[in-house]
């Protein structure tokens, strides 16, 4: 079922990729259509794992990286049926794609799982870090666009990067929304991990590799919103800042899991 | 089919010349007179600042090219005008030209929508003028559904064409909305003014006009609905626009590197764009380096322009095919014009003796008796006649049975007697009355 999912992320992006480079608008539909069947098939693949495993899907890296997959995409969806902005999929869903790709490759299943796992602020922490990530990683993605349609104009290409992409005002509000999103979230994340996690591990330490990081790139964030919305740091200062907080969270969280021993390790 | 036409356009001749030769519509109100006097039974006169076309059926068989020039040029004397600055069109040439022009890949820019409406203009004028009869009106349908099908099937009208609307769309990919944008436009010439009111129409929401000559400014200013600002007074102002168009005819510069550089301070980095389609040039093209200014030239903006042009060609072919069809439409209707009065004869003959065995019963019966007899006799005929009819037509229609057409109509006239209730005879019936 892993295999098959991935399939649909494949199919998914690749007709987003063809909608994009093409003149023609035969996928257009198709391509909602196929997002949309592999959101369908997400939930059920969680849902089928959670019966199966007895657990919430979100133990292993592994598991979460295809709730962020999901998350990416599912975020993806509700955006372009609000906006009606169709150009900018390709660069989000390869996000997706991505998460999903190593996740399908990896994963394994856990049976047995630390009972502090099964407490429910701990869900709640799990899901809104996540949601945080996803959030800010559809910045990055926005800013991304942002750049490479400034470097486009400035440069006289107008290619289907000029043609395809909303305008530059558009996506700087979509990575200034989606950053604000991922900033409450990871807020919500970090209060919540504060005040469960003492109580939960007896090893706890509030200088836990995680925790300082993840605080870290919360308060980074906190002052790009706060720069943006004094309008210190505008246009592509803001989409550089974006992307480079983007990169800063993804190190750090790789430096926390891989490099440093953290408590925040659930898997067995 | 004897359909004859003169076209002088961009491909023939300069502008110059097709500016001298320029009929306005009053001209061609005094014009048609003419033509329908000595040339043409009916027809029409397209007069744009890009082509002059006169088509029409020629009223007898002399009728040529040369006398179509000749009457023109007697109207409008234009000097160096001569035959070869004329396209000269026959029958299917003549009727695919038209549909040619209607479709808008003949103009000056492919896929120009204007023609379509300039087109609906002259046949419009020619039915006022009853100059328009059954062919042109019938062509001028196909002209029309030409012009339609053109727009909702191809992307031929698709993509920025101009300098100024390809300067828009740059725009667009910048800002989300002109509502709550300002822009300057610097030079008040002919450009300028376009650009104004390019900007206006997108709704822009402040628009401000700086030109050398202040008198200038003013005018433009009062056409477009927007500020003056004094010339000397222009970069002190250049901060609070996030548009700027430069469209002066200065040797030099106006706006340096150094004063961007100062506005973009100002701005605290809020993006500008500026469009420069001066030429020479208004803006130093170095300020492209500046983060936050987007600098685009007459070169930049033709970059779009050629683009779109080179997709508006692509969509030729399809364009080509709707002619065809409609082409093949029209012809098939006006190939069975021959045919069309014996089929009338032949169902009158028909009729009459329905009517008259009909009438004969009217006063024996209950009306409601006569009705219902008289509806059915109708009902009979047109069973009778149904498959009569429907082969002759298709016969015709093809338009290469000629022969068998006419001898189809001569043996139903001869059998059913119908020339001896005709005033015309079978001949000139058959061969006369497609431009009736």
């Amino acid at each position: 079922m892993s295999y098959s999912l991935l399939v649909l992320f494949i199919i998914t992006f690749l007709s987003y990729l063809y909608d994009f480079f093409s003149e023609n608008n035969y996928l257009q539909n198709i391509k909602r259509i196929s997002l949309f069947i592999t959101l369908i098939f997400h939930v059920v693949y969680f849902v089928e794992r959670t019966f199966f495993l007895g657990h919430l899907p979100i133990v292993t890296q592994y598991e979460i990286f295809s709730l962020i997959a999901f998350s990416i995409s599912f975020t993806y969806f509700l955006l372009e049926l609000l906006s009606d902005i169709k150009g900018t999929g390709v660069f989000i869903l390869f996000f997706a794609m991505v998460f999903q790709i190593k996740s399908s490759l990896f994963i394994q299943d856990v049976y047995v799982v630390n009972h502090v796992l099964q407490n429910y602020p701990l869900g709640t922490h799990v899901i809104t870090a996540i949601l945080g990530f996803t959030a800010i990683s559809i910045s990055a993605a926005y800013s991304f666009m942002y750049l490479l349609l400034y470097k486009n104009i400035k440069s006289n290409n107008f290619s289907v990067i000029f043609k395809r992409l909303p305008n530059l005002e558009i996506l700087e509000k979509l990575t200034f929304y989606a950053i604000i999103i991922g900033f409450a979230l990871l807020s919500i994340a970090v209060i919540l991990g504060m005040t469960w996690l003492p109580s939960a591990f007896p090893e706890f330490s509030y200088f836990d590799s995680k925790i300082i990081l993840t605080v870290l790139v919360t308060i980074i964030y906190g002052i790009g919103i706060y720069l943006k919305s004094k309008r210190i740091i505008i246009g592509k200062r803001f989409a550089k800042f974006s992307i480079y907080g983007f990169v800063f969270s993804i190190l750090s969280l790789m430096l926390a899991s891989v490099i440093m021993s953290s408590f925040h390790n659930f898997s067995n | 089919m004897d359909i004859l036409g003169i076209s002088i356009n961009h491909k023939t001749a300069p502008i110059g010349l097709r500016e001298a030769l320029h009929l306005s519509q009053e001209e061609i109100l005094e014009f048609t007179p003419i033509l329908k006097e000595h040339v043409f039974s009916e027809g029409y006169v397209l007069s744009t600042c890009n082509r002059t076309d006169i088509f029409g059926i020629p009223k007898s068989g002399k009728i040529s090219y040369k006398d179509i020039q000749k009457y023109l040029l007697d109207f409008k004397h234009v000097d160096g005008l001569s035959s070869e600055h004329f396209l000269n069109y026959f029958s299917c040439g003549a009727v695919k030209h038209v549909l040619e022009v209607a479709s808008s890949i003949n103009s000056l820019i492919v896929g120009d929508s204007q023609i379509h409406g300039q087109v609906k203009e002259a046949f419009l004028l020619s039915e006022d003028l009853g100059f328009s009869k059954t062919l042109m009106h019938k062509l001028f349908e196909a002209a029309v559904r030409v012009g339609k099908r053109t727009i909702t099937e191809t992307r031929i009208g698709e993509g920025a064409v101009t300098i100024s609307y390809a300067g828009i769309k740059i725009l667009e990919k910048i800002f989300s909305t002109f509502e709550t944008k300002a822009a300057l436009v610097i030079g008040a010439g002919e450009t300028g003014e376009l650009a104004a009111k390019h900007l206006r129409e997108s709704g822009i929401g402040k628009l401000s006009i700086s030109n050398r000559t202040l008198s200038k400014s003013e005018l433009l200013a009062s056409k477009v609905n927007s500020d003056v600002i004094p010339f000397e007074n222009v970069k002190e102002s250049l901060h609070k626009f996030d548009i700027i168009v430069t469209a002066t005819s200065a040797d030099g510069y106006i706006l340096e590197y150094e004063d961007i550089k100062k506005m973009m301070k100002l701005r605290k980095g809020k993006m500008c764009s500026i469009l420069d389609i001066a030429l020479p040039r208004d803006v130093d093209p170095k300020v492209t380096e500046i983060d936050g200014i987007f600098y685009n030239d007459i070169d930049s903006l033709n970059i779009i322009v050629n683009e779109n042009l080179k997709n508006r060609e692509k969509e030729i072919p399809i364009v080509d095919n709707i002619i065809m069809e409609e082409m093949t439409s029209f012809f098939k209707w006006y190939n069975t014009l021959n045919i069309v009065p014996t089929i009338k004869d032949f169902r009158d003959f028909f009729e009459e003796i329905r009517k008259d065995e009909v009438e004969k019963i009217k006063y024996k019966v209950h009306d409601y008796e006569y009705e219902k007899v008289d509806n059915m006799t109708k009902r009979i005929i047109g069973r009778i006649l149904h498959y009569p009819t429907w082969n002759l037509k298709r016969i015709s229609e093809t338009g290469t049975n000629f022969e068998e057409a006419k001898i189809y109509s001569d043996v139903i006239r001869e059998l059913f007697n119908l020339d001896h209730k005709s005033e015309n005879n079978s001949d000139d019936t058959f061969y006369n009355n497609g431009a009736k």
